[in-house]
């Protein structure tokens, strides 16, 4: 019976053309035979066919309910509204436009950052069963984690790596490279095969190991030619010969760290590998199926335990957090993403608004034909699914559109270049994008062309016969929705714009935060000195002594070094012992930045020395030990003293120490951010350093005019040193400002572009209203004008409503925004959410909008002359 | 207009369909003719609502329809009874006495 209806209902609608034919004669058949027989009983042949035409109703209704009766109507009549739709829609191209530009935008936005949201938070890390990886927050060094590995059961694996810098050479200039020191762990924790050859294996990770080598896909692709027999062959890597043993494959990327090379700590670094205070490696750890988050964390929380007890030197403050790596990952990214993707369903809000706006003045408009065809026989239930295949035919080309546009935003924001996105790699519209624009699309069409296609179908035909007579008001219902619409998009708008007032205002505070020196015209390179070739402090000086010399002798250039630059993201800090204060407990003494110059530092960077002396010449080796401490060292450690004179030593120095005395204090400088506290830090020149593992600086030159090729003849000098030295990290001291606040800069003029977006969709809704009205009351403000209104009062009549909508909309946008902005706090740099200077200034701007927007209809009323609207009657 | 017909109640057009179909294959014109006839006039079948329901009860399976020659030598649709047809009018037919025979009841003696 059903399997028959399915079957019936198949056929028909396969030989669709030929079942059409068969119901056109059957009918003509009948109407022949009804017309034969009137004329058989004395008809005329004109009256025959009246009377059998009469009797038989409308032809086209009778096909209509036939196919109906048939089961193929659905599909029909969706085919025959779509073409009247489309033929209807293509007459009004205005109409169109609007409506497809107002959804592209909203659902265009809204891809854009769904695709973001997409790869960053819904698709997992591209490991197998990534759901059992996690990170430790805090780094660790190689033999805790081996000690951990062996005392704990909840791990399937679990591996370490830190990223160094490596030069390769051997093909052209040399290159500075990533190199990741890990432990044979790490890629059995991860779980990605080698596209070529295999991994480091347990046995090769050892002291004295072979010197094995395996590369990422671009190392190989870029520097061994893409060689697919490349197993085997010989590379030099810092003075070092390394075998390649396996290529990786083109979309691996260790989980936060970016890494060329691939080698073992024990076998590259083995000065390091066995320090078990030096704490440098990132860890990750496999989960054994069917172990929890929680129990691993307690196995853990053991065996720190039995660290701190063994090792109490270096180990008494362990704590070792575990998080799922997804969650490690996206942790900072999280927040943000969020905030964005609510603040563009804001913003699609508001296009659907409008959209459905725009559909109501339609129905209006077509109010006769709708009519016309409601007395032809049309049903209410026909008109409303004919509106509805209109209104979801333009939300999906709105969204074929807005596809479009997501493809230019996401390019756009990419170019934006968010620090915290750059682990993702690229950003793809997939399977899911497609999915989300199309049950978008669908939705706004279906839900937002309900709303007016309702309201435009009630009503009987008489009330709309009258009110299409007068042209005075439509029903009161739909004037209602259209201000609930307006006052909405409002609202909505205001809660955009306070949330981008509040990061802009933020974000200027950040870009006004003093860095503590003067970035322009600095240009910086970075450096480092193979260890096999300057082992001993005394060469390591001697270069840098003699590069600094020839830069300097440019003309127009003052050239420095330093260990990390500010805001680079890099420093090394060491506990510090004060001469003459009780020594802390071991593990208790204060932390600080150390930082090594060379040359005019402080004057290069233009950094205030704010008391006691700079470095001169004679603060060399063989000298007395020196330092500067910045004024947070003074502030924190040092509070109330004169500190010139004070001597101080990092707590690793064997006794008894060579003190070092505090020559001067230097101005704070923004080490870490400008939006982070300032660190205590203390400055030593590099001549008298003790610390052979300092191998690296990083040039600092300020040119006082544009040097055009400095930096090719900086380069030249260096490799005229030492041919074999990569210069890399060439970027001047104002991108690395840029660099720095980026991720700030990105969410303000995202939610910035956002907020821009709905004002202009709110002020084009809320014109849209007052026009309409202008237009439905011509006739009124004509008789009004007529009986000798003046303009002020033609203006009020008409804005009142849209002003009225529009100071409503904003007092609850503003209720919205307070309630709402909270969610930023930790975006915002120095602002509170509820800030009322901004609160108050978009309240004031977006009033200003919607004035403007009443006001530019409203003036068409006052050219309306009164003979002209009386006779539109 | 002629004489006041009978507007044939809800439902009772699929009966008088399967009834006439069940004595021999009919195209679409001859099944109003023979209602017309069979009630004496006093039932008027509005022409335009016999195609659907004939679609109806051919897409449910009661009736089939093939092409066939008109008496006048036309090419025509003639409808027939199926099987299950067949069934369903028994079931019609017993509902609708049972129907009929309750409301006269009810009307001859309340």
């Amino acid at each position: 019976m059903l399997l028959h209806d399915l079957l019936f209902r198949l056929r028909t609608l396969l030989r669709r053309p030929a079942t059409e034919n068969e119901l056109d004669d059957e009918l003509r058949f009948h109407l022949e035979r009804q017309i034969d027989k009137y004329v058989r009983s004395g008809m005329s042949e004109t009256e025959a066919v009246r009377r059998a035409r009469l009797e038989f109703g409308g032809l086209d209704q009778v096909k209509d309910e036939c196919r109906e009766a048939r089961g193929v109507s659905f599909v029909e009549t969706l085919v025959q509204d779509l073409h009247y739709t489309a033929r209807t829609l293509l007459h009004s191209p205005a109409f169109t436009a609007c409506a497809v530009l107002t959804l592209a935008l909203g659902i265009g936005a809204n891809t854009a950052i769904f695709s973001v949201v997409n790869r960053v938070l819904l698709n997992p890390l591209p490991y197998p069963n990534s759901q059992e990886l996690l990170a430790a927050r805090q780094n660790d060094s190689r033999p805790n984690l081996k000690d951990i590995q062996r005392q704990t059961n909840s791990f399937a694996s679990s591996g370490g790596v830190n990223i160094e810098p490596m030069d390769f050479t051997g093909s052209g200039e040399p290159v500075r490279v990533h190199a990741a020191y890990i432990d044979a762990g790490l890629l059995a924790t991860l779980g990605v095969q080698p596209m070529l050859g295999r991994w480091i294996s347990a046995d090769e990770d050892v002291k004295g190991g072979p010197r094995n080598v395996v590369v990422s896909y671009p190392f190989w692709r870029d520097f061994l030619g893409g060689d697919p027999h490349v197993l085997g062959r010989a590379i030099r890597l810092s003075d070092n010969s390394y075998t390649v043993i396996g290529v990786m494959p083109r979309e691996f990327t260790l989980p936060k760290e970016l890494a060329d090379v691939f080698v073992s700590l024990w076998v590259a670094y083995p000065e390091a590998a066995p320090f078990r205070g030096v704490h440098f490696m990132h860890t990750y750890w496999r989960l054994k199926p069917g172990v929890t988050l929680t129990q691993a964390q307690a196995e853990i929380a053991q065996a720190d335990h039995r660290l701190a007890e063994e090792f109490p030197d270096t180990e008494k403050e362990r704590g070792t957090l575990l998080i799922p790596l997804h969650e490690w990952l996206v942790g900072n990214v999280r927040s943000a993403l969020l905030i964005l993707f609510g603040a563009v369903g804001l913003v699609l809000l508001i296009a659907c608004a409008n959209f459905a706006m725009l559909l109501m003045a339609r129905a209006v408009a077509r109010q006769r034909e709708l009519m016309i065809r409601a007395s032809l026989g049309a049903r209410n239930g026909r008109l409303i699914r004919q509106r509805l295949t209109e209104s979801a035919l333009l939300a999906l080309v709105g969204g074929a559109a807005g596809l479009v546009v997501a493809k230019a935003g996401s390019t756009l924001l990419l170019a934006l270049k968010p620090a915290a996105l750059r682990h993702f790699g690229t950003i793809h519209m997939d399977a899911r994008v497609f999915m989300f624009v199309f049950a978008i699309s669908l939705l706004t069409g279906l839900l937002f062309g309900l709303l007016p296609a309702w309201s435009a179908s009630r009503g009987d035909i008489a009330e709309a016969l009258r009110e299409n007579a007068r042209r005075t008001t439509t029903g009161i219902s739909r004037s209602l929705l259209r201000s609930f619409l307006v006052t909405a998009e409002l609202a909505l708008a205001l809660i955009l714009l306070a949330g981008a007032g509040l990061l802009i205002k933020g974000f200027l505070r950040l870009r006004s935060v003093d860095p503590g020196f003067n970035p322009a015209n600095v240009i910086t390179m970075y450096l480092q000195l193979p260890g096999t070739r300057y082992p001993q402090i005394p060469l390591q000086t001697n270069f840098r002594r003699e590069l600094l010399a020839r830069i300097n002798s440019f003309p127009g250039v003052e050239a420095a070094m330093v260990t990390d630059l500010p805001l680079a993201g890099n420093y090394v800090d060491h506990r510090v012992v004060i001469d003459g204060r009780p020594t802390p407990a071991v593990g208790a003494e204060p932390e600080v930045q150390t930082l090594s110059v060379m040359g005019d530092y402080f004057g290069v960077m233009q950094i205030p020395i704010r008391g006691g002396r700079d470095f001169r010449a004679m603060d060399r080796e063989g000298q007395p030990r020196v330092a500067i401490v910045n004024e947070a060292f003074v502030r924190q450690l040092l509070p109330g003293q004169n500190p010139i004179g004070t001597r101080i030593d990092w707590t690793r120095s064997n006794e008894p120490h060579e003190w070092m005395t505090i020559i001067g204090i230097a101005s704070d400088v923004k080490h870490s951010g400008l939006n982070q506290p300032v660190d205590p830090a203390v400055y030593a020149p590099f001549s008298q350093n003790d610390e052979a593992w300092r191998k690296w600086m990083t040039l600092v030159i300020r040119t006082r005019v544009p040097v055009a090729g400095l930096v090719k003849d900086v380069k030249k000098q260096v490799w005229s040193l030492d041919s074999q030295i990569p210069v890399s990290g060439i970027q001047s001291m104002e991108d690395l400002l840029a660099v720095s606040i980026a991720q700030q800069r990105f969410n303000m003029l995202l939610l910035g572009i956002f907020a821009a977006l709905a004002v202009a969709l709110a002020g084009v809704g809320i014109y849209g209203m007052v026009a309409y009205r202008v237009n439905q009351r011509t006739h009124e403000i004509g008789v009004y004008i007529a009986l000798g209104a003046q303009h002020r009062d033609v203006l009020q009549l008409v804005m009142k409503d849209g002003v009225k909508l529009g100071l409503l909309g904003i007092v609850l946008g503003l209720a919205g925004a307070i309630a709402l902005t909270r969610v930023m706090v930790s975006l915002l740099f120095e602002v509170k959410p509820t800030d009322p200077a901004t609160l108050i200034g978009v309240a004031l701007l977006l009033a200003a909008v919607a004035m403007l927007a009443c006001y530019i209809p409203a003036r068409r009323a006052l050219s309306i002359h009164p003979m002209t609207a009386l006779r539109c009657e | 207009m002629p004489s006041r017909s009978i507007d044939l109640p809800q439902g009772t057009l699929d009966l008088l369909i399967l009834r006439t179909l069940s004595l021999e294959p009919l195209h679409g014109w001859a099944v109003s003719e023979r209602i017309q006839q069979i009630s004496s006039d006093v039932l008027r079948v509005q022409q335009g609502s016999l195609y659907p329901a004939l679609h109806r009860l051919e897409r449910r399976g009661w009736i089939k329809a093939r092409w066939g020659t008109s008496e006048n030598n036309r090419r025509a649709k003639f409808y027939e009874l199926t099987k299950a047809g067949r069934r369903e009018l028994e079931i019609e037919q017993h509902a609708w006495e049972k129907l009929t025979a309750a409301v006269s009841q009810i009307l001859e003696t309340a």
